[in-house]
């Protein structure tokens, strides 16, 4: 358990303690500081996974009191995999903020030190409220890195701030209601005495409203485009990698232990249709979007569709390869968002516009940039051998086996020719030489091959692909 | 119930609702701002009857007293503006939330009483003379569930972030005229009243291990006294800059947060405290976050003026 | 009708009566006194199901407790943000 708490530890010490020094150290030793404490949590969750390998779940009674007194904290392949996932995105990110020439100001560090710390906490936690807990703070945390881009973030970001906290409240009357029927906070121990009776519904109904509302589901995705857009770049590469899968696990631990068996079978086709409707919905908005970087953002709308319909189907059939195929995806798609955001980032400064007309010629004014874009564009499409790929070919696996489950794999073929629709139009465009843009002469060469970079890993990931499918089906719930 | 109870408990939630109600439907918004403070003090009466008085003191200070604060201070600076009752869809939306309510109250009236009982408040009870304190609210908050209430610190602690984020980047810094000179009055009750809310902080978090109080109750009186105490002019300007500042605002995550670290290096894990020290830890960590709880909301609602040139 | 009867009832009101705020509001201001009302509405259906017990269940309160921190930070920020909002308004 010690090496998955120090890679929670690491990045909340090192943001209180860059808070304490102030912005002149932080000014200084910020971005080194931070990419030292995502190396060194990285690895201790290389460790923690390590230790996953021989005894697949170690857990923790906070205190060392009874169970159900304890917040427990528990440590899975899967937690361990995402504590990886969590650490390796925000070293990436960091490094792109700190040799980008347009980068942040010194307050970033600590705050994206302190997000790091709160994923991990989320990713570790067992019990409800204090899963209430560290939603709020990711809530807060994503806000502070909101307002970073000044004036013009603002009202997106007082926006998600009052339905976050409306969502955080739905969920947390779930919690109450969880409580008064069971008297327990322990997801563990829920999970052995959930009824599927008219009051567990509800509860169920209340927190998964509110968690929709925090991952940006469709229908509930309306604050998002708005939101990650205006952010920074690297701050948008952060949310739309990391922070919305936040609520997803969390959704994922609700249904698949909390819920009883038989109504998480009867959501699960309820899911996976939304799923459906946001894959094809989003992905229509982002064809129609003027802008580059709200684009990208209705991207994510889109793609976390998939990882609806993944949760869906994995509910519906109880599929060990279903649950496999979620995560992948998840891991696949932080990839590749953090790369595109940069990349989108990196396109806008170079070009001089946010929109989207100014991506023609881009592969002659930013070509490094542009080439980060199509192919981390490619892995969200699902081209071979990318993780959207692994992903998604273990997703259709069980889809095409059975006549019956065509439809579903007609909505996942509908979703990859939208994403391939809106990822196209952007490079098509790229290529059109001769309404080209002023060019930037001095363009950051640097900063668009950091922006590569993690497109880079998305396709690396499928030569691990044997690895991951192995830890995530074996080791995992 | 008996007569009396059932009038009284009727009339609480009638006033609660009705309250609620009109801060957010009555026209102008000084009336909202008033209605909420009285309806937070309404609420505290009622934690009181349902026999809640850590709530009623947390109620009473946070809720009624340093929200009601901070929302006047924002509508100071928000222009007035008529209420419009939106036409479009009113019945659906009304359709809604009456079906929503019916559905909520048909179920959640399951839950009005308890039969067999639950284990975990037999445990607390059972646990609380090993925790260190005797209070079980504060057994809880700080021994029991210590690593809620560590990240709890963490959300305080952002909420300050963010507010930091916004001055940084506002053209127009809270000026001047938004701070009148100190009128003499303000100024002679300050210096008797700062004195008296120093104590009652310092009783509330006292006592807190044997009784209703605690770090977050004291806090936020301790929280008062600083606002006072800076509106009068008697204390410098809150900056951030300012390394003192920020240390008191950090001391609590700090201390927490290596505590945390500690048990789980040296101890027997995370937050596990060692038996002997359990109370000493406690109450370092109490006074500690009360201290940071105290400047954070203090600079939350007084700290506005920021030097740009940081 | 017991006391934790209506006060479970008066808390889910008092959460709708802040969700059909945050719904139908146009103003900022109201719809952040909306959502702390949706909060006071949690609170109370929490503090209601402590009181099913004699002996009230300090769970719960501890709960409470740092619900009310997290939401007045929630709301000390977001009173913020619609401040600094306004005035970036009135200078164009």
């Amino acid at each position: 358990m010690n090496p998955a708490l120090s890679s929670m530890a690491l990045p909340l010490l090192a943001g209180l303690l860059l808070l304490l020094a102030g912005p002149g150290l932080m000014r200084r030793w910020g971005g080194t500081l931070t990419l030292i404490v995502s190396v060194a949590s990285g690895l201790a969750a290389w460790m923690a996974l390590q230790s996953t390998l021989d005894s697949s779940r170690q857990e923790a009674l906070l205190g060392g009191w009874e169970e159900g007194l304890a917040i427990r904290l528990e440590l899975t392949a899967l937690s361990a995999l995402l504590l990886l996932f969590t650490a390796l995105i925000h070293g990436l990110v960091a490094l792109y903020a700190q040799f980008s020439r347009h980068g942040v100001s010194h307050a970033y560090w600590p705050l994206s030190c302190l997000l790091h710390g709160t994923l991990a906490a989320l990713w570790l936690s067992g019990d409800l409220f204090n899963l209430y807990v560290t939603l709020e703070l990711l809530g807060l945390v994503s806000v502070a890195l909101l307002t970073q881009s000044g004036p013009r973030a603002w009202r997106p970001a007082l926006n998600y701030l009052v339905l976050s906290l409306a969502a955080s409240l739905c969920y947390l009357l779930g919690v109450a209601i969880l409580y008064g029927q069971y008297g327990l906070l322990d997801i563990e121990l829920l999970s052995g005495v959930t009824e599927n009776d008219a009051v567990t519904r509800l509860a169920l109904v209340l927190m998964t409203g509110g968690l929709m509302l925090k991952a940006a589901m469709w229908p509930l995705h309306g604050w998002l485009p708005a939101a990650h857009a205006s952010a920074p770049t690297a701050v948008s590469a952060l949310l739309s990698a990391l922070v919305v899968k936040g609520p997803l696990f969390i959704l994922w631990r609700l249904w698949s232990e909390v819920a009883p068996a038989d109504l998480a079978i009867q959501a699960g086709p309820l899911f996976a249709a939304a799923g459906i409707a946001a894959l094809i919905g989003g992905g229509y908005a982002s064809l129609r979007s003027p802008y580059i970087k709200t684009l990208v953002a209705y991207s994510t709308v889109a793609q976390m569709g998939y990882a609806m319909m993944a949760l869906g189907l994995l509910l519906f059939w109880q599929h060990p390869q279903m649950h496999v195929a979620l995560w992948l995806f998840v891991i696949a798609h932080g990839l590749a968002k953090a790369s595109l955001f940069m990349a989108a980032g990196e396109i806008q400064h170079t070009v001089g516009t946010t929109r989207i007309s100014g991506l023609r010629g881009a592969t002659q004014t930013a070509p490094i940039a542009m080439f980060a874009f199509a192919v981390a564009g490619g892995s969200l499409i699902g081209l071979p051998p990318s993780g959207g790929f692994l992903s998604k070919w273990v997703l259709l696996g069980p889809l095409l086996n059975d006549p019956w489950n065509w439809p579903w794999a007609a909505g996942v073929f509908l979703g990859t020719l939208v994403s391939a629709a809106y990822v196209f139009r952007a490079v098509i465009m790229a290529f059109d030489r001769v309404h080209i843009k002023r060019v930037n002469l001095n363009p950051d060469h640097t900063a668009q091959w950091l922006a590569m970079l993690p497109a880079l890993l998305v396709w690396a990931m499928a030569l691990s692909g044997n690895w991951l499918v192995q830890w995530l089906a074996g080791g995992g719930i | 119930m008996e007569i009396a109870e059932a009038v009284l408990d009727t009339a609480l939630i009638g006033l609660l609702l009705t309250m609620a109600w009109a801060t957010l439907h009555t026209q102008r918004m000084s009336a909202a701002i008033a209605l909420f403070a009285g309806f937070g003090m309404v609420l505290a009466l009622i934690w009181a009857r349902l026999r809640a008085p850590d709530l009623a003191l947390a109620e009473a200070a946070i809720g009624a007293g340093l929200t009601s604060a901070l929302l006047l201070r924002a509508a100071s600076i928000t222009r007035e503006e008529t209420i419009r009752i939106p036409t479009s869809r009113l019945w659906l939306r009304w359709l809604f939330v009456t079906a929503v309510f019916a559905w909520l109250a048909v179920h959640v009236l399951a839950l009005s009483t308890l039969d067999g009982g639950h284990s975990l408040p037999e445990l607390v009870t059972g646990q609380t003379p090993n925790s260190g304190v005797r209070h079980p609210v504060t057994a809880v908050l700080l021994n029991f569930r210590a690593w809620d209430t560590l990240l709890e610190l963490l959300v305080l602690l952002l909420a300050l972030l963010g507010f930091r984020q916004i001055a940084r980047h506002n053209r127009h810094p809270y000026d001047a005229d938004h701070h009148p000179a100190p009128w003499p009055l303000l100024k002679a009750w300050s210096r008797s009243l700062a004195p008296l809310l120093v104590v009652t902080g310092g009783y509330l978090l006292w006592r807190g291990s044997d009784d209703p109080g605690g770090a977050f109750q004291a806090g936020a009186v301790l929280a008062a006294a600083l606002v006072l105490l800076r509106l009068s002019g008697q204390l410098p300007v809150f900056r951030w800059s300012r390394w003192t500042v920020r240390l008191a605002a950090l001391t609590g995550p700090a201390l927490f947060l290596s505590v945390a670290i500690g048990s789980a290096v040296m101890g027997e894990g995370w937050l596990n405290y060692p038996d002997n020290a359990s109370t000493l830890l406690i109450v370092l960590i109490e006074s500690a976050a009360t201290v940071s709880i105290a400047v954070t909301l203090a600079f939350l609602v007084a700290g506005e003026e920021e030097d740009i040139a940081e | 009708m017991t006391i934790v009867t209506a006060y479970l009832l008066a808390g889910l009101a008092l959460f709708l009566i802040g969700l059909h705020g945050l719904l139908t509001l146009q103003s900022m201001l109201r719809r952040i006194m909306a959502v702390n009302l949706m909060g006071s509405g949690v609170f109370l259906v929490l503090t209601a199901l402590a009181a099913r017990l004699p002996e009230t269940d300090p769970v719960l309160h501890a709960l409470v407790v740092t619900g009310l921190v997290v939401s007045i930070s929630a709301t000390a920020l977001a009173l913020r943000l619609h401040g600094a909002l306004e005035r970036h308004r009135e200078d164009g």
